[in-house]
């Protein structure tokens, strides 16, 4: 099925779900919204990414970082201390005890294919869409942090204070637990994740992970690539190699 | 249950109010469309009673199975039902007092969680 | 038991309204904790993305753990059929629910959303520890309640034996799943081990039992009626090996600790000086938690002396509050160890810093006083306390 779908055909299909549009097609609302996917996501794909720490510059992760705040709009928290503020995606710097070996990453929601977070999640608020996507559904979210406390990567985040003038794809609120979303958004329109597409090199690539002929996956099949906390055994989507 | 008896009661008076009620304002683009002679809704009278129903189901179509089309989105009904100051050029919020969304709700007695994430103007640069 | 008879209190002295009146402010100034925090977000408190688990957790699983220990007493009588426990039943459930009560409205209270308690309990995800635990909390009301409501109605005495069964075993259920909630987490070194289930088992015991004790012997002072040393005694002995008991649990999870490799790390926090959970974790879970409590119970010098047993009960709940604060926030504040062979030079790491904020300690305090408000209330309306537990009174055998 083809995500991207052009405008005219999106504006027949979706005036044929509702007459009400139909009858404003002369374009007013129509600005607003690009292509957008209109049936439900399913176990066909699964998105996933994979990030070469040796091609990964520090500068390449900052604009990630940046990227990231960006498009959802995290990270200007006034009232709140560092450990406070959100943080869906983290630069950090590892070294090797043996070699001495130092690599830099971008860690974030890693979308374990065994989400310890959607475990323990008492109300279904954190779940994983069909294509792997690890998300928080914050309309159920009761901010019982328990997800946190279960994530091995510390990725999620609590919003520590009140908000406004949130990314209108974006809503964010007190309260609530919040991470890395894969641009979801984005993604379902066809479009790779923010922090991906800031990247110039292919030190970051995005893809499903179970289309054979996919960039990512036959990358995969290329070089040695780790998950993060493999011994778990939670089947992340992010991959790393070069660590 | 309090909660279910402030739904229940909001739902008879609401259905007494909505039907009486003619919206002063509409917001900005929702007047135009509405001043050009056309429609929106099916029914203004469905769209009254029916848009929380429409709401949550298009929440849980958009967040578990990644639906993003514009029906009943709401995004959609901010950027129609936000008015527009005149003299500074910026959205009211939907959720202030006297706009669109909150107007009625008032008068119903229904306080909506929603905008505590959601965005209540249309997006940046959305003229 | 023909002989017992229960009495409400009177509850009309100016001593009974300053507790009370004390107690409610306590519960208020908790609700206005809990406004404040909710208001402003949870940056008004310690907590942070590091410690997510702050105060209100500490209190609300000590009080939680506590509950279900303080309804050992009415299972040594009828689950074990020690009849000289029987006429200390009916406080022993009221006291658990109050405990129960108090420790679930801190923690309701300390969620993100708590205006949303309603999909809580619409909403459940039957593989989450969590939800288990609600289901067990609600069950351990319903059940404790019928037990009481058994126990009260001379119709129902018979069956009250058997529910009691239903109740010892609900509560083991109970304590384990509260265990659980920290012994399931995978993620994290600090708490993945099974042997939190047993553990927090035997702290219930401890805790449970230091509150009933308290409660007891104070409300029996407070309204002059008697209580005998036969029954005190057995008490503070169970007690005793309660808390040798708990002591053994922490030596054989640490020493267990010390032993796996991969742990080590984790246990230096205990055992490195420069940590505040160091100093916790010896001066106050095992010196003053646990030693000084024995010592007081079984020296000849000391043993016998209600003061000296109040004391050591008070000790032993101090302790134990320590303790639950070692647990959960010790427990966060190490990092997770994402990288086994590496080190993480920047961005992430570090023993994190914790100060709980005056309103967490507030709610916290609440939950306590709700508590005690509920006992206090409870037992001037029905007839909990038998009106006397003199020696003669409770074992008509024992001969003065
Ligand atoms: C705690 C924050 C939060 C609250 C409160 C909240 N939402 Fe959402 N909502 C979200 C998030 C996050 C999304 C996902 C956005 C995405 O993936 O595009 C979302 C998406 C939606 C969507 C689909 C996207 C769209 O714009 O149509 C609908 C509809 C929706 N919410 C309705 C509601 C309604 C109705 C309420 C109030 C009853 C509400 N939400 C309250 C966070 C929130
Ligand atoms: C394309 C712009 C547009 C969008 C998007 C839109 N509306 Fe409307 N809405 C209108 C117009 C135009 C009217 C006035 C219809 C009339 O009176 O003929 C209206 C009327 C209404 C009314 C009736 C007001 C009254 O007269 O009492 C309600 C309620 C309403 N909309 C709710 C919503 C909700 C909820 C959403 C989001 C799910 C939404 N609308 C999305 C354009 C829009
Ligand atoms: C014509 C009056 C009216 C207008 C205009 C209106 N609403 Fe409502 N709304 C109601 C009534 C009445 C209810 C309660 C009915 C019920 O609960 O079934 C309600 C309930 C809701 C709920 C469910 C509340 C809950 O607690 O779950 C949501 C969400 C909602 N409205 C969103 C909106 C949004 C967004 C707008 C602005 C685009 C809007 N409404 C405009 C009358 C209105």
């Amino acid at each position: 099925m083809n995500k991207t779908l052009n405008r005219r055909d999106f504006i027949k299909t979706t005036s044929a779900a509702t007459i009400g549009v139909a009858t404003v097609a002369s374009g007013i609302t129509l600005t607003t919204f690009a292509s957008a996917n209109k049936v439900p996501v399913t176990n066909e794909k699964r998105w996933g990414m994979l990030i070469d720490t040796n091609k990964l510059t520090e500068a390449d992760i900052d604009g990630m970082v940046s990227a990231c705040q960006q498009e959802q709009g995290w990270g200007s928290e006034v009232h709140s201390t560092g450990a406070q503020r959100p943080d869906w995606i983290k630069k950090l710097k590892v070294k090797d005890k043996a070699t001495g070996k130092i690599s830099n990453l971008a860690l974030m929601c890693q979308h374990c294919e065994e989400p310890p977070c959607v475990d323990v999640c008492p109300t279904n608020a954190s779940m994983k869409r069909e294509d792997g996507i690890v998300l928080v559904d914050k309309h159920l979210c009761i901010g019982c942090r328990y997800c946190m406390m279960a994530c091995p990567y510390d990725a999620r985040s609590f919003v520590h204070e009140t908000l406004s003038n949130q990314k209108e794809h974006m809503p964010r609120g007190k309260g609530t637990v919040e991470a890395c979303t894969m641009c979801v958004h984005k993604v379902d329109k066809g479009e790779a994740p923010a922090c991906v597409v800031s990247v110039n090199s292919d030190a970051v690539i995005f893809g499903d992970l179970y289309d054979a002929s996919s960039q990512i996956s036959q990358t995969l099949k290329t070089v040695q690539s780790t998950q993060i906390r493999a011994d778990l055994n939670l089947n992340t989507g992010v991959r790393y190699s070069g660590i | 249950m309090n909660r279910l008896l402030v739904v229940f009661l909001s739902l008879l008076v609401g259905s007494v109010f909505a039907h009486t009620n003619e919206h002063a304002n509409l917001g900005k683009q929702a007047s135009s469309i509405k001043a050009s002679g056309k429609v929106f809704h099916q029914s203004i009278s469905i769209i009254r009673r029916m848009h929380p129903e429409f709401l949550h189901h298009k929440r849980d179509k958009t967040l578990r199975q990644g639906v993003r089309t514009d029906e009943y989105s709401l995004k959609g009904c901010v950027s129609c039902h936000a008015n527009k100051n005149k003299t500074n050029n910026q959205y009211h919020s939907v959720d202030k007092k006297g706009q669109f969304c909150s107007d009625c709700h008032q008068q119903v007695g229904v306080s909506l969680d929603c905008f505590s994430c959601h965005r209540t103007t249309p997006k940046e640069g959305f003229l | 038991m023909s002989n017992i008879r229960f009495e409400q209190i009177e509850g009309k002295s100016l001593g009974f309204y300053v507790l009370v009146a004390g107690l409610g402010i306590l519960v208020l100034a908790a609700l206005g904790s809990m406004y404040y925090m909710e208001h402003h977000g949870h940056f008004v408190t310690g907590m942070s993305n590091r410690i997510v688990w702050g105060m209100p957790h500490v209190f609300a699983l000590f009080l939680i753990v506590a509950a279900s220990g303080a309804l050992n007493v009415a299972s040594i009588s009828s689950v074990f059929g020690k009849k000289i426990y029987k006429p200390l039943s009916r406080l022993s459930g009221l006291v658990a629910l109050s405990l129960l009560a108090g420790g679930l409205m801190v923690l309701v209270l300390d969620l993100g959303r708590p205006d949303r308690l309603i999909v809580a309990m619409t909403e459940y995800n039957f593989k989450s520890i969590f939800a288990w635990n609600i289901i067990l909390y609600n069950g351990f009301f319903v059940i404790v309640a019928i037990y009481l409501w058994m126990m009260f109605e001379r119709r129902m005495n018979k069956f009250s034996q058997k529910l009691g069964m239903v109740a010892f075993v609900w509560r083991l259920v109970l304590t384990t799943g509260t265990g659980s909630i920290f012994g399931l987490l995978v993620a994290r070194h600090t708490y993945d081990a099974m042997i939190m289930a047993p553990k927090f088992v035997v702290m219930s015991f401890s805790f449970g039992l230091a509150f009933y004790l308290l409660i007891l012997m104070a409300s029996y002072k407070w309204t002059d009626r008697k209580l005998g040393d036969i029954i005190v005694n057995r008490l503070a002995n169970l007690l005793g090996v309660f808390v040798a008991a708990v002591l053994y649990f922490a030596i054989v999870f640490h020493l267990g600790n010390i032993y796996l490799a991969e742990n080590n790390n984790v246990e230096m926090i205990l055992f490195s000086m420069d940590s505040i959970y160091t100093n916790l974790f010896w001066y106050g879970q095992i010196i003053l938690g646990s030693i000084v409590p024995l010592i007081l119970i079984y020296h000849p010098a000391t043993k016998g002396n209600r003061s000296i047993l109040g004391l050591a009960s008070m000790l032993v709940i101090i302790g134990g509050f320590i303790q639950m604060y070692v647990l959960i926030i010790g427990g966060q504040a190490y990092p997770l160890e994402m990288f086994p062979g590496k080190e993480i030079l920047e961005g992430y790491g570090g023993i994190v810093s914790y100060t709980p904020s005056l309103p967490e300690i507030i709610l916290g305090v609440g939950g306590i006083a709700l508590a005690l408000i509920a006992v206090t209330f409870l037992i001037k309306f029905l007839p909990f306390l038998p009106e006397s537990l003199a020696d003669e009174v409770s074992n008509p055998h024992h001969k003065s």
